[in-house]
């Protein structure tokens, strides 16, 4: 029974997932022949790529803002929607509607938004007498991977409120009531039952949302293409870039399998933090 | 600007071997002109102007001694007289390019070639421009039902070549007779042509005509009178260069422009770009700096809007189309994404020089072909016949015609008039000037030397320190070929 789907699962994902691991050892430019170069490729990104090594402290910072924010505001805006009442659902759905537009959409009208000149952000911060604050959002280099960050965090958010909202209903509602009984604040509940009950749910938002900050290439593609001066390009559009703008396969290959181990370790560190705080050796 | 109709005259007999091209230089009549009956060697007051763009057109231009008169058009030249379209065999192939705005004109062709042919069906693969650069050879390479297909000059068209994938033209009469022969060259390697250069653009800014004129401005036609234009128009309160910082694609055209002048002939500049494609030479030479040099002068003579390199592809025509700003500096694939949001700047977009030297110019205007039409030489044969009729019947006259004015583009088909779109006729002048083919486009390590390139010059446009952006990039490029 399980030879079908062990078979289509090697044909979808196993034997590209080796053609690309067998490409990372090669200088290939999709063209011409394919030449063996050993660990070379990993070797010279290690050693001499300025440029890659800093596009991969653009993901992690990215990540890490992208991780707190997303995970702390859909949290709370969880806690707020427990109850299913008309009002949590329509706010539910209210939330969760900007997942389901295009990513392209999202960038544009965010690109919109971040206009320097004319933008809403600006415009606002302008007219609340905040005229210091009011940058090149995206133009800037210093500014440009906290703006996208933002966007992914508003594009985002949402869908893991559903998350948080489906594992703190699972929360028995008679040990608030206990609490309560004892005299426990809003915030002793929230940190003695609310937030242990909720690990198990946060760690699924948190790698989730780690996985999806070290993929994203959507918005950075349609709102900066990595811009200026790379200060937003992620290795998601590095990959993309060194494979179809520069048209090396092999060293793109490469790339691709840094990411896979950034992420691996990234995610296992989450997961074992989360399981000690919870007591699960 | 204020603009009549055309004038037609008498034939004026070309040889029997030379057909019609394009006319070389070709705008309307102005109003001071059109009262007299333009004729052949009579005076004429306004250089530049024309009749028209048919083999019948006059235009007028300094004699031998130096006098103003009508004189013919200058034509671009076929081998011979142009043929009609071949006759495709009964099957359906897919035609594969990345101009999502030509859709519907294509279509409109498409329909007319299948009433043409019976049982032949072409459907349209669209991509947008990012995708297909990146995309395009492996999709097509992989689906010899692609049997039509459209190469960017330069690298696409190159790697497309070496791939196999292009299916020698040369032979096709179609080819030597209906097309411009001059402009086959991006589609040639060797003696050989694989693509038919199709759409003809100039890479160079458009300025608003009408306001131009309210604001008493001329047009600068050196480096210092480009920097006291953006000063004073600053000082209008209108934005000088629309340049549209934020998108590299766009961004990058204006690269031409300050290529062009840069090096004192076509060979020295080839191998110039060459070095640093190559990694031979640093974005740190004297060259190089010295065109950055210009970038950072323009942000400080105030030729660009505040906060340039937030400033999209989409905002700077819409500033541009509603009289906010005076040039955008793309090219005449700008004017169509100008009047659709502007209708009433029909008939006000002039082309003009940028000219970066106080010198004489050695070029005064770019020329480029957005798109190379090809046969896929991995398809079947009787795909290729299909491919080889659509692309025949694109080059005849009133089909090219068709396109042209369908898209406000320039072809490079004889025999096409492009006196039914205004803009068209309107920039045609810039055909009479001396052109470069785009040099931006000798780059040919587009993602690891071009790219960072424009990206540094944007960071400098937008007011970045010179010598350290140049340095920083440098080493990204020199890292990059390495890799």
């Amino acid at each position: 029974m399980a030879i079908p789907a062990v078979a289509v699962y090697s044909f979808l994902y196993l034997y590209p997932a080796i053609q690309n691991l067998a490409y990372s050892f090669e200088r290939w430019d999709g063209v011409t022949k394919p030449q063996y170069v050993g660990l070379h490729n990993f070797t010279y990104l290690a050693t001499n790529d300025d440029l890659f090594r800093k596009i991969v402290g653009n993901n992690i910072r990215f990540t890490l803002i992208v991780v707190i924010f997303q995970t702390a505001l859909s949290l709370l805006f969880a806690t707020f929607l427990l109850k299913n009442t008309k009002t949590t659902i329509l706010l539910r759905v209210i939330y969760f509607f900007p997942t389901i537009l295009s990513s392209v959409s999202v960038g544009l009208i965010w690109t919109f938004l971040y206009n320097p000149n004319f933008g809403f952000l600006n415009a606002s911060l302008k007219a609340i007498g905040l005229n210091k604050f009011a940058l090149n959002w995206l133009g800037d280099s210093k500014y440009s991977l906290y703006a996208i960050a933002l966007t992914q965090v508003w594009f985002h958010t949402g869908q893991m409120v559903i998350i948080y909202v489906a594992g703190l209903q699972q929360i028995p509602a008679d040990l608030y009531e206990a609490a309560e009984v004892d005299g426990a604040t809003r915030w002793q509940q929230f940190k003695n039952i609310t937030w242990p009950m909720a690990l198990p749910t946060t760690a699924v938002v948190v790698a989730y949302t780690t996985i999806q900050s070290f993929r994203a290439f959507d918005l950075v593609y349609s709102m900066t293409q990595g811009g200026p001066l790379n200060s937003s390009d992620l290795i998601v559009t590095s990959i993309y870039n060194t494979a179809f703008s520069s048209f090396k396969y092999g060293y793109a290959s490469a790339q691709s399998i840094v990411l896979i181990v950034v992420v691996l370790l990234v995610t296992w560190l989450q997961r074992r933090t989360l399981r000690i705080d919870y007591g699960v050796k | 600007m204020k603009t009549k109709g055309r004038t037609s005259l008498s034939a004026l007999r070309m040889g029997a071997v030379t057909a019609i091209a394009m006319a070389l230089v070709a705008t309307t009549i102005t109003s001071t002109q059109a009262a007299a009956t333009p004729k052949f060697g009579v005076a004429c007051t306004t250089e530049g102007v024309s009749t028209g763009t048919s083999t019948t057109s006059l235009v007028c231009q300094k004699n031998s001694a130096g006098k103003l008169v009508w004189a013919n058009v200058r034509l671009g030249q076929s081998t011979g007289k142009p043929v009609a379209a071949l006759t495709a065999a009964a099957g359906t192939i897919e035609f594969h390019h990345f101009r999502p705005e030509d859709k519907a004109v294509f279509q409109t062709i498409i329909d007319r070639f299948q009433a043409a042919n019976p049982g032949t069906h072409i459907n349209q693969v669209i991509m947008n421009s990012g995708d297909y650069t990146n995309l395009a050879y492996a999709r097509i390479s992989a689906n010899p039902k692609a049997a039509v297909f459209v190469t960017v000059r330069g690298g696409q068209f190159a790697q497309f070549y070496n791939g196999g994938l292009l299916k020698d033209l040369s032979a096709e009469r179609f080819v030597k007779q209906n097309v411009i022969q001059s402009a086959l060259t991006p589609g040639t390697v060797g003696d050989k042509v694989y693509g038919v250069p199709y759409q003809s653009l100039f890479n160079d800014p458009l300025y608003n005509a009408e306001m131009f004129a309210k604001n008493g401005w001329t047009v600068p036609t050196t480096w210092t009178q480009t920097l006291a234009f953006c000063k004073k128009v600053k000082a209008a309160g209108i934005i000088p260069f629309a340049w549209p910082a934020a998108t590299r694609g766009n961004a990058g055209q204006i690269l031409n422009s300050f290529l062009m002048n840069s090096a004192p002939d076509l060979a020295t500049l080839t191998s110039r770009i060459a070095a640093i494609d190559t990694g031979k030479a640093d974005l740190t030479s004297d060259w190089f700096t010295d065109i950055a040099n210009k970038y950072k002068a323009m942000n400080d003579a105030g030729c660009f809007p505040p906060n340039v390199t937030g400033y999209t592809d989409v905002v700077a025509p819409a500033d541009f189309a509603a009289g906010k700003a005076a040039i955008y500096p793309t090219g005449t694939f700008g004017m169509s994404t100008v009047t659709n949001l502007n209708p009433s700047m029909k008939g006000k977009i002039k082309l003009m020089s940028l000219i970066t030297v106080d010198t004489k110019p050695l070029y005064e205007g770019i020329t480029n072909n957005t798109f190379i039409l090809s046969v896929n030489a991995k398809s079947s044969a009787r795909d290729q016949n299909i491919a080889r009729a659509f692309i025949s019947f694109l080059a005849t006259a009133p089909i090219a015609q068709l396109y042209a004015v369908g898209t406000s583009q320039h072809v490079s088909i004889i025999n096409v008039d492009y006196s039914a779109n205004i803009d068209l006729l309107n920039t045609s002048d810039i055909m009479g000037k001396k052109l470069l083919l785009a040099p931006r486009f000798l780059f040919n390590n587009v993602g690891t030397v071009r790219n960072p390139l424009e990206d540094a010059l944007i960071a400098i446009g937008g007011g970045a320190d010179v010598t350290k952006t140049l340095a920083d990039s440098s080493k990204t490029i020199k890292q990059g070929l390495g890799a």
